[in-house]
C-alpha cells in the first residue's frame, strides 16, 4: 500500500476528520456536564441553606442556639451527608460549625472565616487541599426575633470531578477505538469500491502493441468506473485500428512491390545472360541485378516484420534445445569468422529447452552472430553463450569489435536505423536485421537487450521463456 | 515438353516464356483464369505454372478444378503471397511446388526441371564437369585423377552446382539448398564457401570451372569456361 494511493489518502482524511469531530464533541460534553453538575450542586446547597434557616434558625429566639445546633446535627446530620454547615452571627462570631465529615473530604475548621456580613446570596470555592475544592453557598438570614445570621452550606466538588473524570476516561478509550473501527471500515469499503480500478490497471498493463485486440473488463455498474473502462476501451480500439493500418500498409506496400521487382529481375537476368553483350554492359546489368536483389531482400524483411507484428510468428511451434540449435548454427558460421581472422567461441553445453519456431529462432542466432562478425576487426573474438537463469533461457552474443556509440543504442532495433551509414551499406545490410531479431524475440514472449562500449565491443542478450516441464 | 503458363502480368509472362523457350520448352500463355482452366482441361500439358491472383477465375479455384479432373499434371504455383498459411493451403489443394515473387528465373527453371524429372529416378552416381568428377555414393572428389578433400558443406555446395552444371544458381537457391532459409539475408556465407571451394578445385589448375555471374550467382561449367 502506498501512501499516495487514493485508498490511503481518503481513509486518512476520513479518520482525521472523524477524530477531530469526536474530540470536539467530547470537550463540549465535558464542559456542558460540568456546568450542569455545578448548577445542580448550587441548587441543592441553596435549598439546604433555606431549609436550615426556615426549620430551625427562624425560631432561635425561642428555642435557643444550642437546641438549634443539636437539631441541625441530628436531623440534618452534615457529618453523614458530607456537608459543611456554618452559621455566623452578625457580629462575626460563629454560632454553629459542623464536624469533620465521615469521608474526611475536608476540614471544616480550615474554611476561612467570613470577612464581612454578606447581604446577598453568594457561591464561592474554597481551596482546602491540592486536589479538592469546597463549594460554599452563603445566604443572609433574619430570624423571627430580628437577629441577623449568615448560613453557609458547603460540599466538596470531588463527586463532580469524579463524574467528569469518568466521562473523560470513557471518551479517551472510546475515541481511539472508534477511529480505529472507522479506519478499518473505511479502508475495506474503499478497497471494495476501488477493486475495479486495480483490475482495469492490471488488464491495461497486459495490453501492448501485440495484443491490441484485447479489451479491458467492463463492470456493468453504471458508475464512473464503468465509464472509465469504456472510455479506455474505445481508446484501445482506436490504437488497434491505427496499428493495423500501419501494418496493413507495410504488408500491402511490400506486396505491391513484388510484381515490378519480379519483372525487373527477370528482364535483367535475361539480358545479362545474352552472349553477345559487351563486358561493360554485363557489369552494368550485374550491378543493377545486385541492387534489385537488395531491394527484394528489403521487401522480404519488411513483409516478415509486419507479419511478425501481426502475430503470425509462431506458426510452427516446437519444443527444442536452444543450446543445441545455437552450437550447430554457430558451427555452420565458423568459416565466416575464420575467413575474417576472428575467433568464434560457443559455450552451450547444458540443455536449455524452449518452445517456439525453430527456423525463426535460428534466424535470430544467425543475424546476431553475423552482425558480431561484421563489426569485429581481424584478430577479434566473438563469443556465444546459452544458459538458463531464473526460469529464462538466455542467449548471449558478445564481441570485442567496434561497439555502438551510446547515442545510437536506443535506436538500433528500429527499422532502417544504421549506426554508421556509409559502412553498413557497404556491407550490404539494410538496417533491418536487428528489427527482425527483435520482432521474432518479442513474438516469442522474450526480450532482447544490448550493452555496448564504443571501441570495446558489444553484448546482445536474448531472453526467452523456458518451455514448460509438462511437455518434455 | 509443353507447358501452360497462367499469369496475368504481361511482362512477367514475357520473360518467363522467353527463358523457357530458350530452354526448348513449348509454352502456352493465358492471362485469364477461366481461359487457363479451359486450356488445362482440353490439352495434356506436362506442367502448369499458375499465378494466384488472376482476373476471372482465381488461381486457387483454378487449381481446385484442375485437380478434380487431372491428378497427375504437376502444378507450380507462382505468387506474391508468401504467408505460410497460403503455402499450406495450396499444397493441400494439390500444388506440387510454390515459388514466391520476386524470384530468380534460374530458380524457376531448376524447379520446373525438377518437377518434370520427378518419378523418373535417373540420379547418376557420378557427376562430371570437364576433368572434375564426384562420386555421390562415396562423396569422393577428383580432378584430373587427383583426389581433393572437401568439408561437408563444401561438398554439398559442389554437388548442388554440379547437378545443375552449366546453369547459374542464385545465392538464395544455394542457401536454401545447402544451408537453410535462416541464412538468407545479409550473410555472405555463400561467397565465403565458394571462395574456399575455388581454392581447392580451381586454384591448382589452369582451367577454372566455377564462374561468377555478377548479380545472378554462381555456376560450374558452361560455355564461357569450356
Amino acid at each position: 500500500m502506498t501512501t499516495r494511493s487514493i485508498r490511503f489518502r481518503l481513509t486518512v482524511w476520513y479518520a482525521g476528520l472523524l477524530a477531530g469531530l469526536l474530540i470536539l464533541f467530547g470537550f463540549s460534553v465535558d464542559i456542558g456536564l460540568r456546568h450542569y453538575l455545578e448548577w445542580k450542586l448550587r441548587e441543592a446547597l441553596s435549598q439546604q441553606a433555606k431549609q436550615i434557616g426556615e426549620a430551625w434558625l427562624g425560631d432561635v429566639g425561642v428555642s435557643g442556639e444550642s437546641y438549634v445546633a443539636e437539631e441541625i446535627n441530628e436531623r440534618f446530620s452534615p457529618r453523614v451527608s458530607n456537608r459543611f454547615v456554618r452559621i455566623t452571627r452578625a457580629d462575626g462570631a460563629v454560632m454553629y460549625l459542623s464536624d469533620e465529615p465521615e469521608n474526611k473530604g475536608f476540614d471544616p475548621s480550615r474554611v476561612s472565616p467570613l470577612k464581612s456580613q454578606a447581604d446577598r446570596e453568594s457561591l464561592r470555592e474554597e481551596h482546602l487541599t491540592a486536589d479538592s475544592e469546597l463549594m460554599v453557598f452563603a445566604m443572609p438570614f433574619s430570624a423571627k426575633d430580628g437577629g441577623r445570621y449568615v448560613i453557609e452550606v458547603g460540599a466538596s466538588n470531588q463527586e463532580i470531578e469524579r463524574a467528569l473524570h469518568g466521562l473523560l476516561l470513557a471518551i479517551g478509550i472510546g475515541l481511539p477505538a472508534m477511529v480505529a473501527i472507522a479506519i478499518a471500515g473505511g479502508y475495506l469499503l474503499m478497497r471494495r469500491a476501488l477493486r475495479p480500478v486495480d483490475e482495469i490497471t492490471q488488464s491495461a498493463e497486459r495490453i501492448t502493441s501485440r495484443n491490441l485486440s484485447e479489451r479491458l473488463p467492463v463492470a456493468r455498474t453504471g458508475d464512473e468506473l464503468e465509464r472509465l473502462s469504456v472510455g479506455l476501451n474505445r481508446m484501445i480500439a482506436r490504437l488497434d485500428e491505427s496499428f493495423q493500418h500501419v501494418n496493413r500498409f507495410s504488408a500491402d506496400a511490400s506486396h505491391e512491390l513484388r510484381t515490378p521487382l519480379t519483372i525487373l529481375r527477370g528482364e535483367l537476368e535475361a539480358a545479362a545472360q545474352q552472349e553477345q553483350i559487351t563486358p561493360e554492359l554485363r557489369e552494368t546489368l550485374g550491378s543493377a541485378l545486385e541492387e534489385t536483389e537488395r531491394l527484394s531482400r528489403i521487401v522480404e524483411s519488411l513483409m516478415a516484420i509486419s507479419r511478425l507484428d501481426a502475430g503470425e510468428a509462431r506458426v510452427e511451434l516446437a519444443h527444442f534445445d536452444l543450446a543445441e540449435l545455437t552450437s550447430s548454427t554457430t558451427e555452420q558460421m565458423r568459416l565466416l569468422a575464420e575467413d575474417k581472422g576472428i575467433a568464434l567461441r560457443c559455450e552451450a553445453e547444458r540443455q536449455v529447452r524452449v518452445e517456439g519456431d525453430r527456423a525463426r529462432l535460428k534466424q535470430v542466432i544467425v543475424n546476431l552472430v553475423d552482425n558480431a562478425i561484421k563489426y569485429t576487426p581481424a584478430g577479434g573474438l566473438v563469443g556465444v553463450k546459452v544458459c538458463a537463469t531464473n526460469g529464462r533461457a538466455a542467449l548471449e552474443v558478445n564481441d570485442n569489435g567496434v561497439g555502438i556509440p551510446p547515442e545510437a543504442l536506443p535506436n538500433i532495433f528500429e527499422r532502417f536505423y544504421r549506426v554508421d551509414k556509409a559502412r553498413s551499406r557497404q556491407m550490404g545490410g539494410a538496417g533491418l536485421g536487428l528489427s527482425i531479431v527483435k520482432a521474432i524475440v518479442t513474438a516469442h514472449g522474450g526480450q532482447v537487450k544490448v550493452e555496448s562500449v564504443e571501441g570495446r565491443g558489444s553484448r546482445f542478450l536474448v531472453e526467452l521463456p523456458v518451455a514448460g516441464k509438462a511437455s518434455e | 515438353m509443353r507447358l501452360l503458363l497462367i499469369e496475368d502480368e504481361e511482362k512477367v509472362s514475357r520473360f518467363i516464356v522467353k527463358g523457357l523457350t530458350a530452354e526448348r520448352f513449348a509454352v502456352d500463355v493465358v492471362a485469364d483464369g477461366n481461359r487457363g482452366l479451359e486450356l488445362a482441361q482440353t490439352y495434356s500439358y506436362d506442367l502448369i505454372i499458375l499465378d494466384l491472383m488472376l482476373p476471372g477465375l482465381s488461381g486457387t479455384e483454378a487449381l481446385r478444378l484442375v485437380r478434380r479432373q487431372n491428378e497427375r499434371v504437376p502444378v507450380l504455383v507462382l505468387t506474391a503471397r508468401d504467408a505460410i498459411n497460403d503455402k499450406v493451403q495450396h499444397f493441400e489443394l494439390g500444388a506440387d511446388d510454390y515459388l514466391t515473387k520476386p524470384f530468380a528465373f534460374a530458380e524457376l527453371l531448376v524447379r520446373v526441371k525438377a518437377l518434370l524429372r520427378r518419378g523418373a529416378v535417373s540420379r547418376a552416381n557420378t557427376l562430371r564437369v570437364a576433368d572434375l568428377e564426384i562420386d555421390r555414393l562415396t562423396q569422393q572428389v577428383r580432378r584430373g585423377g587427383q583426389r581433393i578433400e572437401l568439408t561437408g558443406k563444401e561438398y554439398g555446395l559442389l554437388e548442388y552446382l554440379m547437378t545443375n552444371a552449366g546453369r547459374v544458381l542464385s545465392r538464395t537457391m544455394i542457401i536454401e539448398h545447402v544451408w537453410d532459409q535462416s541464412f538468407d539475408g545479409a550473410t555472405n556465407i555463400v561467397d565465403v564457401y565458394v571462395r574456399h571451394l575455388r581454392n581447392k578445385i580451381d586454384d591448382p589448375f589452369e582451367r577454372k570451372l566455377i564462374r561468377t555471374v555478377r548479380g545472378v550467382g554462381y555456376a560450374i561449367g558452361g560455355e564461357e569456361c569450356l
